[in-house]
């Protein structure tokens, strides 16, 4: 068991399988309260598939989940939710037909009346910097602006603990740079796991980094410390680098 | 249409309604009044499954299962009790147990949208199948004799309400109209809801909605069950509107007519299927008096050419046209004012 004690959250040998295909294996992994965590890992190294299983979307094959001292492996995804854990997904998961304020409000107005919950979709817009687009079409918006709508439809539910899976896919520039704002400010205060690929925004937002690879936790660490190591580099940063050659 | 608002929208079209149900029994002749009865107890039919369909997700290809059962209880009840309105409040109820039990393992199973159609289908086909089966005089329930293939006859006729008194037929088309009229006006309220709105996102991304905490089985399971209910009391009003039940309500033809309805009127509108009803099923009649070509050969062409012209349903694209119209009419005015 490496639940350590005080963690927000504690995973325990857990396993997902699919078939013969074993896409997260024995993964010990904790969390501590107000912590900020990225996990790095190549393609098909498990990390959503984790996600998924944390969520509620996955039920783990084996092993546990422990959230706040309690176990919620297996759990509805509603039942997690309501517990307090929050997901970004990779691909922006929203109401294409519906304003970014109704996609923010229709979030909030699950623990609220609808007045409140307006003042905490205005809020969210407020804290991504968005409001501007509040009452667009989120089927009409960039890529980068769909990724600050659905961070803040998470935000929104008052989660205390916010599963980001590739949150800068598809920003540049000043939008990332102002999506890692964001990220850190969240910090403390949240708990927050982020999956990315992008080591310059890692670098920005994360001090400890814990790698994935082949189902497995391959090693956790300083980010300076994991961006130097070299198995890491060959098994992630070293095929990041080719690829972009 | 643009122009109005939601409830402006609704309250226009009820009004209109209201004012059918206060003429219709004056103006029309007694044909004319039980074909027109015969459309509201089939526009209470469809928009059981266009509340589901269209505004859930939930796609039913056996929405007949309920609406034969609701037929058959409605039947048996009132035949043992010999009174219409406590047997149609108990109908109501018994439908939607039913479809609240046939939704708990379907959705607390997690069965996916193509099953969960075919499991609906089944289960009407088993029940058609069934009652088929009850010819024989132990089939009966209390003084209720299911019939087998030769059905219920000599069903009690829908009673003034909590009175001995049956409706004649003017009054059962304005009772008929009246509870249409509730109906439409008591979806657009669940629609327009916090469950509603809930049970919409479900349909527009259940993914989402699960991840933002709603139980979307619970969800689902409630707008299933309204519309069990709805096609139960649509069945157990066509029991009393014929006098008559037998194991066609539950046949596929009749699961298959609603979803053409519902298609041909628009799905995720309200009063789209309410006009599907009535526009197919008055080409059907008038096609049944002609004898020169088989009227199945022409409706089902009319369909095909619906489908092609107007993918979205008649009430959306009409919606769609007059918009537009009315957008070219503005436009010069807007343009060439001094």
């Amino acid at each position: 068991m490496s639940a350590a004690s005080g963690s927000i959250l504690a995973t325990s040998s857990l396993t997902m399988r699919f078939g013969g295909v074993v896409a997260v294996d024995n993964v010990d992994f904790s969390l501590a309260p107000g912590e900020l965590r990225c996990l790095i890992g190549p393609n098909g190294a498990g990390k959503s598939t984790f996600f998924k299983c944390l969520t509620g979307q996955l039920r783990p094959s084996s092993g546990s989940i422990l959230f706040d001292g309690e176990e919620i492996g297996g759990r509805h995804t509603h039942e997690i939710v309501a517990r307090g854990i929050g997901i970004k997904t990779q691909v922006p998961n929203l109401f294409e037909g519906l304003s970014a304020y109704e996609n923010v409000s229709l979030a909030a107005s699950r623990r609220n009346r609808a007045d409140r919950a307006a003042e905490i979709a205005a809020e969210m817009l407020e804290l991504m910097q968005i409001p501007e687009i509040a009452g667009e079409a989120v089927g009409t918006l960039a890529h980068g602006q769909r990724q600050l709508v659905e961070l803040a439809m998470v935000l929104a539910g008052r989660p205390r603990l916010v599963l980001l899976d590739e949150p800068a896919a598809g920003m540049a520039g000043e939008e990332r740079a102002r999506l890692a704002g964001v990220v850190r400010s969240l910090a403390g205060d949240n708990t927050l796991i982020v999956v990315e690929h992008d080591m310059d925004f890692i670098k920005d937002i994360a001090s400890t980094v814990t790698v994935f690879h082949r189902g497995r936790i391959f090693i956790e660490g300083h980010v300076e410390e994991i961006m130097a190591h070299s198995e890491v580099q060959e098994i992630y940063l070293g095929k990041e680098t080719n690829a972009a050659a | 249409m643009a122009a109005f608002g939601y409830w402006r929208g609704v309250a226009l079209v009820a009004a209109i309604f209201l004012a059918i149900l206060l003429f219709v029994p004056a103006w029309f002749d007694l044909f004319e009044v039980l074909q027109m009865t015969q459309y509201v107890v089939l526009a209470i039919y469809a928009l059981s499954l266009a509340y589901i369909w269209g505004f859930g997700g939930i796609i039913s290809f056996g929405q007949a299962g309920f609406f034969g059962l609701g037929g058959y209880a409605f039947a048996v009840i009132s035949i043992n009790m010999g009174d219409t309105t406590v047997p149609f409040l108990l109908t109501i109820a018994l439908c939607f147990a039913f479809a609240a039990v046939l939704g708990y393992f379907m959705f607390y199973g997690r069965l996916s949208d193509v099953y969960l159609g075919v499991v609906t289908l089944v289960v009407a086909l088993i029940m058609w199948k069934l009652i088929s089966h009850t010819a024989g005089p132990e089939y009966a329930i209390g003084k209720a004799r299911l019939g087998g293939f030769n059905g219920i006859p000599s069903i009690p006729i829908m009673r003034v309400p909590f009175t001995d008194r049956e409706m004649d037929p003017g009054e059962m088309f304005q009772y008929f109209m009246g509870l249409l009229i509730f109906v439409y006006l008591l979806l657009h309220v669940l629609i327009r809801s916090k469950f509603g709105r809930i049970a919409i996102s479900i349909r527009e991304n259940e993914v989402r909605t699960g991840l933002l905490g709603y139980d979307i089985r619970r969800y689902k399971l409630m707008v299933f069950s309204i519309g069990g209910a709805l096609g139960g009391a649509s069945g157990a009003m066509w029991a009393t509107y014929q006098t008559f039940i037998d194991p066609n309500a539950f046949s596929l033809e009749m699961s298959a007519k609603c979803l053409i309805w519902v298609m041909a009127g628009g799905v995720g509108t309200l009063i789209g299927p309410i006009v599907g009803v009535v526009a197919l099923q008055y080409l059907s009649l008038k096609l049944g008096e002609t004898a020169f070509i088989n009227n199945l050969v022409i409706l089902g062409t009319v369909l095909v050419l619906l489908v092609l012209l107007m993918p979205r349903g008649i009430v959306p694209t009409l919606h769609d046209w007059l918009r537009k119209g009315v957008a070219l009419v503005r436009q010069p005015s807007r343009g060439g004012a001094p």
